[in-house]
């Protein structure tokens, strides 16, 4: 998977999620104050965002993750050390 | 009831009773000697959450005999199906999505509650606040008739008024920050019936402001005032009044000053109900170190089933007294 196929997957997650256009989903979107995440939302992005990459994200490191930019930054860092992200 | 009798006696309450407690933050190490200390003492009987081989090795390498304490894995579980369908009553999300969440220990401790398999939850060591509010509400849920989860601290003061270690609850003074009058008076009524169900007593709930029965005007006051009134028609069974001063509340000879009918809790107070986070969380740190009293909390009310959220800096002991005084609110 190369890293803007990662962003449009995770775009489109947390669009379906938190029921917001993808359109307006940017990189510097943060989950709270700009998308309207509730703090259980919080916790149901990490499940799919596992589920969308078959990886296992740490639950305390998970949810330092504020940033649709940031979430693109972890996840590429977890799938990177499994092999499975190109440059 | 004195202090030490006070969590010896919700110690001894607990172990008649010998509640289901769970404990999903397994990778904690007071959270292990807590639970070790709580199966030996026959108080509560203690779950962990989480995978087996994980605990174990932990354990191990801390010098903790878990043996005979019960666990709960997520993934292998039999429940895991059951939680998931009933997390999706609540939410709508994916099956999928809803699985991977409900594999996750604090969420699958949650609804073991929720479910009826334990009693209450011990959580908060490893978990920030906002999101062991967030998945009791979404999960256990609220009490039938309260809108909201609080918090309240017993507080212990060595001496009042000739009297040795007074026994005082103090509400909101951890969660709710600015709560509305329809809130502030289910934070009344959750803290009277949390000092009925812990203390055994008949509670004296006043709700404080800078004004005694109108002896100030202000929309702060307006607040106090009509939290007062909705408490009272909401919850009749309970001893409310207000809006008072905190020596009104607290002292006789005060109250007999200041009001022309003393009623049943002018002068004898015994839950302190503070009109927002500021004054709350103010007084509650200067009782404890101006007057040395000993605070036990914050501890959540207003779930349908008993969760605590503990301090990120609890210690061994208090995570014990903690879940004592979880199993004794699910009595």
């Amino acid at each position: 998977m190369k890293k803007d196929e990662l962003e449009a997957r995770i775009k489109k997650v947390v669009s379906s999620l938190l029921k917001v256009p993808e359109e307006k989903i940017a990189l510097s979107s943060d989950f709270v104050k700009d998308l309207g995440a509730e703090s259980i939302q919080s916790l149901e992005l990490v499940a799919a965002f596992e589920r969308e990459f078959g990886i296992e994200m740490d639950e305390e490191e998970s949810l330092e993750v504020k940033t649709v930019g940031k979430a693109v930054e972890f996840i590429g860092k977890i799938l990177k050390e499994k092999g499975k992200l190109g440059e | 009831m004195k202090e030490m009798d006070l969590i010896q006696n919700f110690k001894e309450r607990a172990k008649k009773n010998f509640r289901r407690i769970v404990f999903p933050e397994s990778r904690d190490e007071r959270i292990l000697m807590a639970v070790k200390e709580l199966a030996k003492e026959k108080i509560v009987i203690p779950i962990l959450v989480g995978e087996k081989e994980k605990i174990y090795q932990f354990s191990k390498d801390l010098k903790i005999d878990l043996s005979n304490i019960e666990i709960h894995e997520p993934k292998k579980s039999e429940n895991l199906e059951r939680y998931v369908l009933s997390y999706m009553k609540k939410r709508e999300v994916e099956k999928g999505i809803a699985g991977q969440l409900v594999k996750k220990n604090l969420l699958f401790g949650a609804m073991m509650v929720k479910e009826g398999d334990a009693d209450g939850i011990v959580a908060g060591a490893a978990n920030p606040t906002a999101i062991i509010l967030q998945v009791a509400r979404t999960t256990i849920g609220l009490a039938a008739d309260i809108s909201l989860l609080s918090s309240f601290f017993i507080m212990v003061i060595p001496e009042f008024s000739g009297e040795k270690e007074k026994i005082l609850i103090y509400a909101d003074a951890a969660v709710n920050i600015d709560p509305d009058a329809q809130q502030l008076a289910d934070i009344a009524i959750s803290s009277g019936r949390t000092a009925k169900q812990l203390l055994g007593i008949e509670p004296k709930i006043a709700l404080l402001s800078f004004s005694t029965k109108g002896s100030a005007s202000h929309p702060l006051i307006e607040k106090v005032v009509q939290a007062t009134k909705i408490a009272k028609e909401k919850d009749s069974s309970l001893f409310i009044d207000g809006e008072f001063q905190g020596d009104t509340a607290l002292v006789p000879d005060v109250a007999k000053k200041k009001l022309k009918e003393l009623g049943e809790v002018a002068g004898r107070a015994d839950v302190l109900i503070f009109p927002d986070l500021n004054s709350g969380n103010i007084c509650y740190k200067l009782t404890q170190y101006l007057a040395k009293a000993k605070a036990y909390g914050p501890i959540l009310q207003g779930a349908a089933k008993p969760v605590s959220d503990l301090s990120r800096g609890a210690s061994k002991d208090d995570i014990v007294d903690i879940a004592s005084i979880v199993a004794v609110e699910s009595i």
